[in-house]
């Protein structure tokens, strides 16, 4: 029997699962939504980050009891139609390299977004300064915060 | 069946003329946009739409690399692996380029393990360097075929007929028909010769040298992208293991019952590489992995400690030759480099399905023919019954190179009968890594009165051989002793070079790490440069370009010097430092600006990089791999190092091993020399020169030369402007020998004075750093 549900990019979805299971292991294995990516598993590097509630949230720390009841939106839904200005703006800036870490920078920045319209490059430095980028995307995904702010 | 053997003829020849390779076991139906289990993930057949390409029935293969389908999109068979760096673009560009493509109808599809496919290894920055020819002659050849198809069909003089834009046209009479119309025919026309093939030259490239987005862009910024841990099969399981916590521990037990007692957990299996806790899912196969409680014995390096990693280092350095009469100055240096973690942001993983006659494996990897034969040879098949998807990896920097991860997912799933993803955590990864070898170079300069260099001498360690994880992979055995590495040694021309490597026994295992030993040695050898600039009373630009070996290395300095305001006033505490690095085919020169606080935390502003690469395919990668091998070179030089301790590693995660992070991201600019040069190599090209940079850089801002990555606080605190402030010392200091046992002092003191008088007797300078204490 499903004990919980999670509303995930507007719809509402039951499963089963051990109530101390973290929500990003929900969603890579039970709702097979992949896009938001295990990186370290103790908060510490932001390749798991989506929005609970709207606000971003490292899902590796968050549990699925936690989660119940609640919006989650990930990279898939951002990426659905209406394509986030941020999608847009990454795809323009041409920031990816392996891109492993990109949908939790991305879902960061969206959540920094949603707060602040026009953010300064401190305001960026603050919001983005707890996600890891091994390949060193920075410089771009400084850039196209920027670009997303500005209208695309 | 004619235009069968015409076709396997002509994949052959194709084959052969681009790569050297003669593909005799040809099966064209392989060369299919998509493999026949069409169903299953292979990380690949994308296009710049980021539509996932359908399977096109009808799509006829052109040669090994291409085929052409009827909705007039061609597919690019890429043969190497994309860690980040770009060949699935960059290759896919240059075959479009001589075929006469719209970029836009452009796909991709990941080459799977073959031999037909070339050198597939992407290792050494050789994709381009390897694939760049063949990839144009691929495409040019096909375009010959296709025009050919189309004069047979209008009765013309091929000479006569144009390729645009996927379609060839006669226009005398106003002809066209499309790629897709042609492929067909085209498959059926006799492979011209090389003689029979016109290139395009580099002046004429419309697609080639322009800034291109990554094709797989569309499916990396929406969650699409299917890397290594994204994979899964139907009945698949997941699992981790439980791993030797120091390298050489045994096994002494574990609580099987507990773990099966985990929701979820179906199997614990053990292999050479520690337990396997198999379950249904990854949260299920974690809490098992706790459950189990496994306990080790601490095995035979239980006893290993950064301190003895120290010892036998020193003690595998070679002697310093004595330097020659005459010599006015001499100094005397020691650096000291750790070892370093790879931490791919997608920690290592491995999809596999082992039948008792086959396997297949989905391997986020960057070398899919050692799996193959890694695999092969674990489960005793024959390399034709392994079948190597190559899937996307979230970075690579040389970790995927081994092929440990897919062996333990071949003999787990062996083991236990079914499909299993071995997924490893971020703390298995980074202490079951190939490491960087940590190393210690002793160097000696000697110049004369005039500050003209009589002598340049360096020796050096490093930690190696290295174990091995799981049989299949790492350095191989090298003996203790001393080698000389002739490509160590420093890229300009310098009377009395002599450079000399010996190795130390250790039980970590190592590997290659972006730029493999060029990341020690030019540490040593630019930062060594510095110093003997300085002590010439020379500026080390000016100094660096005085001794460089050619006309490419010199552009790429001049125009990284300029481009960077070398020589402009800053204010006090910052500083501005260069260093140089040739390999893999190209050119790099950086120059670091910086400054550092008085308590001495440093804080960089400002990367400029000039790069000569030759023939540049994608300016826009280009770019980011100069960006991203700058990121690397700063979070090592001022960041991360690994530490060993009881014989394992101590860092587990981003938290005690941290990379650069955004609010310590500076601007980094890079220039590209244009060149019609043959292509070098690119992704290991920017990391070199960025640690010595660092130092040289931290140097100018305080006059405190730090011989020891990563940079320390503790290096820096207390430095102020007053003391920081270079001062040449009123007489030289005492001679130390390199191999005495390292110094207690702080390394504050400046390097010997620029205007030093010359003396009868050579100057010798030493400066040791601390040893580490663990």
């Amino acid at each position: 029997m499903p004990n919980v549900t999670i509303v995930v990019n507007g719809t509402p979805r039951s499963f089963e699962a051990d109530a101390d299971m973290p929500l990003l292991w929900a969603l890579r294995d039970l709702l097979d939504l992949r896009g938001t990516k295990y990186g370290c598993g103790i908060g510490a590097c932001g390749s798991c980050v989506a929005h609970l509630d709207g606000r971003a949230v490292r899902t590796c720390r968050v549990t699925v009891a936690a989660a119940q009841g609640r919006a989650v939106t990930t990279i898939e839904g951002l990426a659905a139609e209406p394509v986030h200005p941020l999608v847009r703006a990454w795809l323009a800036e041409d920031v990816p390299q392996c891109g492993y870490c990109q949908p939790g920078m991305i879902m960061q920045a969206a959540a920094l977004l949603a707060e602040t319209a026009r953010p300064t490059d401190a305001q960026i430095d603050e919001a983005m300064a707890a996600s890891v980028c091994r390949c060193g995307t920075y410089q771009r995904v400084r850039r196209a915060i920027h670009r997303a702010a500005e209208g695309v | 069946m004619a235009s069968n053997i015409t076709r396997r003829r002509f994949l052959k020849g194709i084959a052969g003329l681009q790569l050297g390779v003669f593909a005799s076991r040809l099966d064209p139906g392989a060369l299919l946009v998509r493999s026949p289990r069409a169903a299953r993930p292979d990380g690949g057949d994308r296009g710049p739409s980021g539509a996932v390409a359908r399977a096109q029935a009808d799509a006829v293969p052109l040669g090994v690399f291409l085929a052409v389908g009827a909705d007039e999109t061609v597919t690019v068979t890429v043969p190497r692996p994309d860690m980040g760096q770009g060949p699935r673009t960059s290759l896919a560009m240059t075959l479009a380029e001589e075929l006469e493509v719209d970029w836009t109808a452009v796909r991709v599809r990941q080459a799977p393990a073959g031999e037909q496919y070339g050198d597939q290894t992407s290792g050494g920055s050789t994709s381009t360097r390897v694939h760049h020819a063949g990839m144009l002659l691929a495409g040019a050849t096909a375009r010959v075929m296709l025009i050919r198809a189309a004069a047979a069909a209008w009765g013309v003089e091929p000479g006569a007929c144009r390729a645009a834009s996927g379609a060839v046209t006669h226009p005398a009479s106003g002809r066209s028909l499309t790629y897709g119309q042609l492929a067909q025919a085209a498959a059926a026309v006799p492979v011209p010769p090389r003689s029979e093939v016109s290139l395009k030259s580099v002046a004429d490239y419309g697609l080639v040298g322009r800034p291109t987005p990554r094709i797989d862009n569309p499916d990396l910024v929406s969650g699409r992208a299917v890397f290594g841990s994204d994979v899964r099969l139907p009945g698949m399981k997941v699992a981790v293991l439980a791993r030797p916590p120091a390298f050489g521990a045994r096994l002494a037990s574990f609580d099987e019952s507990a773990a099966l007692a985990v929701d979820g957990v179906r199997q614990v299996v053990r292999l050479g590489s520690g337990v396997a806790v198999v379950a249904d899912h990854t949260w299920a196969a974690l809490a098992g992995r706790d459950a189990l409680a496994a306990a080790w014995e601490p095995g035979p390096n239980a006893g290993v400690d950064d301190a003895v990693v120290r010892e036998r280092l020193q003690a595998a350095l070679g002697r310093l030759p004595e330097a020659p009469a005459g010599a006015a100055v001499v100094l005397d240096a020691l650096y000291e480099v750790p070892y370093l973690a790879h931490a791919t942001m997608e920690p290592m993983n491995c999809v596999a399905d082992a039948r008792a006659d086959r396997c297949e494996v989905w391997a986020p990897t960057q070398a899919p023919m050692p799996v193959r034969s890694a695999v092969a040879g674990r489960l005793r098949l024959a390399p034709s019954a392994v079948t190597v998807h190559v899937v996307l990896s979230g970075g690579g920097f040389g970790r995927r190179l081994q092929s440990d991860y897919a062996v333990e997912a071949a003999e787990l799933s062996r083991a236990i009968g079914a499909p299993v993803q071995v997924f490893w955590t971020r703390d298995d990864d980074m202490r079951h890594d190939y490491y960087r070898p940590a190393s210690l170079h002793a160097l000696r300069g000697a110049l004369d009165a005039q500050g003209r260099v009589l002598m340049y001498a360096h020796r050096a360690a490093l930690a190696r051989p290295g174990g091995d994880l799981a049989g299949a992979g790492g350095d191989a055995p090298w003996p203790a002793g001393v080698a000389g590495p002739e490509q160590e040694r420093p890229p300009y021309d310098l009377p009395g070079v002599s450079v000399e490597q010996g190795n130390a026994a250790l039980p970590l295992p190592t590997g290659p790490w972006r730029s493999v030993n060029n990341t020690q040695y030019t540490f040593a050898n630019e930062a060594f440069l510095d110093e003997l600039a300085v002590a010439a009373g020379r500026d080390p630009a000016e100094f660096r370009r005085a001794h460089v070996t050619g006309a490419r290395l010199r552009a790429v300095l001049d125009r990284a010097v300029e481009a960077s305001g070398w020589g402009g006033p800053l204010p006090p505490g910052h500083g501005r430092g260069v260093a140089c690095f040739v390999g893999y085919g190209s050119y790099a020169a950086q120059v670091v600006e910086l400054s550092v606080s008085p308590a001495g935390a440093v804080r960089v502003q400002r990367v400029t990089c000039a790069v000569d690469l030759g023939v540049a395919v994608n300016p826009s990668t280009i770019a980011a791999q100069m960006e991203g091998a700058t990121v690397d070179g700063l979070s090592t030089a001022l960041k991360a190092g690994i530490h060993v301790q009881a014989g394992g590693v101590v860092e587990s995660s981003f938290v005690d091993y941290p990379w650069l992070l955004m609010d310590e991201m500076p601007v980094v600019e890079v220039h590209v020399i244009p060149s019609t040069a043959s292509p070098g190599g690119l992704g290991e090209v920017g990391f070199p020169a960025v640690s010595p940079a660092v130092c040289n850089a931290i140097f100018a801002a305080t006059g405190r030369r730090l011989r020891r990555l990563p940079v320390q606080v503790a290096d820096l605190a207390g430095w102020t402007p007053e003391v920081g402030t270079p001062t040449p010392p009123a007489t030289a200091e005492p001679t130390v020998e390199p191999t005495t046992e390292p110094t207690a002092e702080p390394t504050a003191e400046p390097g010997p004075s620029p205007t030093a008088a010359p003396t009868a007797e050579p100057a010798h300078t030493i400066h040791l750093p601390d040893a580490r204490r663990a």
